[in-house]
């Protein structure tokens, strides 16, 4: 085992290979807030590397309904489980806007767990069978009460569902590439992305058993196990499309509800994505106390219990939602460019521009200004230009019966 | 015969070196999660398996029925097994011995394997199915094993190279089936699906599998696991040392196997001497060393998680008749 510093953590927890983080890393942030679980994300993955034979059960992109949902089922509470030492708690005192931006978690990481538990193997883990994969919508739009003895009544309704939207994280220390024995799986220089070598693979299902999200695959058919690839031909920018330029994998680019946006976590504050993530603390990576370092990173939704939502995105819960319900001008004109473009942004540029409302949210004031987000591509080129205020259209009044 | 043999002489010998200087194949990596090895380990075990030579003549079937007579003779050893404990992921221990005895007729050579296994699985489609398995290992080309000269029975060690054989019950399954290659409807008879690979199957869309190779995974990437036709259930393989496991290129090992009554018997062969520098070579009056390993697949093993020998076995050849 070598020391790593997981930011996530942070502190510096035990992994098989030393640091080693890629010249810019593959990440999203995902808006709970609006996903409306059309499941187009879902299909778009499908229909661009799942459709084959044996991949049948295979989402690599897949939306589940929180509490109830889970695919493969259960997923997350029985990966919680095989953790839980009864101490799995974080020290928020002090905090390090680098290295410890959310305290320090003081509980095991699925890596610390097996070695405590001595199990002789890298990672924690377990291969759910094929009937927990059977059912990927399990659970869907089932709410939770929190007064489950009592009926729901007006004004409120106290209960509550969110959708969370799941792929492979391509984490700074994946679990799947600690768990291989064979180093079949490999994390890219460039990019981060994590990836199976379908020839070297022998079909061993250790990355199904130690991949905490359980995002590795295995496929009947060929023997071998199959894991989301993160549409690496588009975001080398071999789609003609974006000629040459980095695009946003399917799944982003699809997405109707407008929840998501893609790019690459680095050193760059103008970044949006790292702006995000880094800057602002809006977005939160999914179950950092496994201690893979996640690369999807989620606003998480206003309305489900804060407990509930720190077991799963960690400490910073409170104040992400805090920063999302009274948006600064920054960070409204960085939200405003989710979905504008499938080219993939690596710095953005705000022209201010005049204020247009203003209002108290909570007791706090809010005020919108109608700024111009301008996003820009790799080559440093204009990709995208947008308003924070959506351009409203009228019709002319000689259309107004016209289809 | 005679000309087969003098063909062995003449170049029998220039294989064997071709096969020892061809050392560099793998870079092998010392993993982290690996506990060294205890001397006794590099001390090759007392008891000689001797290649009884017997003369098979040419066996209608190469099948258990058929070909098991012919070891009546030959004394076999038994080999201890245990859980493997040095390299991560450990595992293995459900398997205690197996009974080892082998024979040649000048050209080809046979190993027969016997081990028991309560629960036979023969299947590795479904996610939580892992099969049954044996390997023998040999070292690469002409090697003393002596405490002095350590050479690892764990699977070789960095310029130790080792050849493989790798037998699959999933892949003698795989032989009874039209096409070669048990399809996912042998576990789920009832599924549905609409771009088939099997191009037996009514919804064979052979344009569309060809021209999107990649949807094909391991298929595509010509990894042997994956292709159907592979007309064997013995893989082929090098390594040298944990983690550096790899198919050859050229598949040279047939197997046969029998399942019976909580027992598996399995029979290896291969002709003595193959032109793959890669391969192990037999010469009759020769000596060399085999080690093995049992994956018993109801317990979940596979990969590292086996039971394995922790010792080489010397085996001789006994000369044929005619020398
Ligand atoms: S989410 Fe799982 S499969 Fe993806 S990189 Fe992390 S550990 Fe590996
Ligand atoms: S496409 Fe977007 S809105 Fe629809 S389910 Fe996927 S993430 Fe949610």
């Amino acid at each position: 085992m070598t020391l790593v510093h997981n930011w996530h953590l942070g502190r510096r927890m035990e992994y098989p290979y030393f640091e080693s983080r890629p010249k810019h890393q593959f990440a999203a942030v995902f808006n709970i807030n609006r996903c409306i679980a059309c499941q187009t994300c879902t299909m778009a993955c499908k229909s661009a590397w799942t459709y084959n034979k044996g991949q049948e059960y295979m989402w690599w992109n897949n939306v589940e309904t929180k509490p109830y949902g889970g695919y493969p089922q259960s997923w997350d509470v029985k990966t919680l489980k095989l953790i839980d030492n009864g101490e799995n708690t974080w020290y928020t005192d002090e905090k390090d806007e680098k290295l410890s931006p959310y305290g320090v978690y003081e509980g095991d990481t699925i890596f610390e767990a097996a070695a405590k538990k001595n199990i002789n193997q890298w990672a924690v883990g377990y291969i759910p069978e094929d009937k927990e994969w059977r059912a990927p919508n399990f659970g869907e739009d089932v709410a939770k009460s929190n007064k489950p003895d009592e009926y729901s009544s007006l004004p409120e309704h106290s209960r509550w569902f969110f959708y969370i939207q799941r792929l492979c994280n391509h984490c700074t220390y994946p679990g799947c590439l600690a768990a291989c024995p064979r180093k079949a799986i490999y994390k890219r220089k460039e990019d981060g992305i994590v990836l199976i070598d379908q020839k070297r693979c022998r079909g061993y299902r250790k990355c199904v058993e130690q991949c905490p999200y359980k995002k590795p695959m295995y496929r009947g058919l060929t023997r071998v196990s199959e894991k989301c690839i993160a549409c690496y031909p588009r975001i080398e920018g071999r789609d003609p499309l974006t000629k040459g330029r980095p695009m946003e994998t399917r799944c982003m680019a699809a997405c109707v509800g407008q929840i998501r946006l893609q790019g690459f976590l680095d050193d760059n504050p103008k970044n949006p994505v790292t702006w995000l993530i880094k800057h602002d603390k809006l977005a939160l990576p999914l179950y950092p106390q496994f201690g893979t370092e996640p690369n999807i990173y989620y606003i998480p939704p206003r309305w489900a219990p804060r407990s509930y939502l720190r077991q799963m995105f960690g400490p910073g819960v409170d104040e992400a939602i805090d920063k999302f319900m009274v948006p600064s001008r920054e960070r409204l004109a960085v939200l405003s460019l989710f979905r504008m473009t499938q080219t993939i942004i690596f710095e953005y540029k705000i022209e201010e521009g005049p204020k247009v409302f203003e209002t108290t949210i909570h007791g706090k004031k809010f005020e919108l200004y109608n700024d111009t987000v301008i996003g820009l591509g790799e080559d440093g080129q204009e990709v995208v230009r947008t308003t924070v205020e959506e351009p409203v259209y009228i019709r002319d009044p000689k259309h107004y019966n016209s289809i | 015969m005679k000309k087969t043999y003098s063909f062995l002489k003449r170049y029998g010998v220039a294989l064997l070196s071709s096969a020892f200087l061809s050392t560099a194949l793998f870079a092998a990596d010392e993993a982290p999660g690996v506990k060294g090895a205890s001397d006794e380990e590099f001390i090759p075990a007392k008891e000689v398996l001797t290649i009884k030579y017997v003369d098979v003549g040419k066996p209608y079937h190469l099948d258990v029925e058929t070909l098991h007579g012919f070891f009546n003779d030959a004394k076999g050893v038994t080999v201890p097994l245990q859980k493997q404990d040095k390299a991560f992921p450990n595992g293995g221990g459900s398997v205690n011995n197996a009974e080892v005895k082998a024979i040649h007729d000048g050209l080809t050579v046979y190993f027969k394997v016997s081990w028991s296994d309560p629960s036979k699985n023969a299947r590795a489609i479904a996610v939580q199915e892992f099969r049954d398995a044996v390997a023998l290992m040999f070292p690469l080309g002409a090697v003393e094993i002596t405490p002095a000269e350590h050479f690892s029975p764990r699977m070789g060690d960095r310029e130790k190279p080792t050849n493989l054989w790798h037998w699959k019950a999933d892949w003698e399954a795989d032989l009874l089936v039209k096409g070669e290659l048990e399809d996912v409807e042998a576990q789920y008879p009832n599924m549905h699906d609409d771009f088939n690979l099997n191009p037996y199957s009514a919804y064979y869309h052979r344009e569309l599998i060809t021209s999107v190779e990649v949807l094909s995974g391991g298929r595509a990437a010509n990894n042997l696991l994956s292709q159907p036709w592979r007309g064997r259930s013995v893989e082929d393989l090098n390594a040298e040392g944990f983690g550096t496991l790899t198919t050859q290129d050229h598949q040279d090992v047939n197997g046969c196997s029998k399942y019976d009554d909580g027992v598996w018997t399995v029979i290896f062969y291969r002709s003595l001497i193959t032109n793959d520098p890669h391969d192990v070579q037999f010469v009759p009056g020769g000596t060399s060393y085999f080690n093995m390993a049992v994956w018993n697949g109801g317990e979940q093993d596979r990969n590292g998680q086996k039971n394995i020998s922790i010792q080489w076995h010397p085996v001789t050849l006994e000369r044929v008749a005619w020398q």
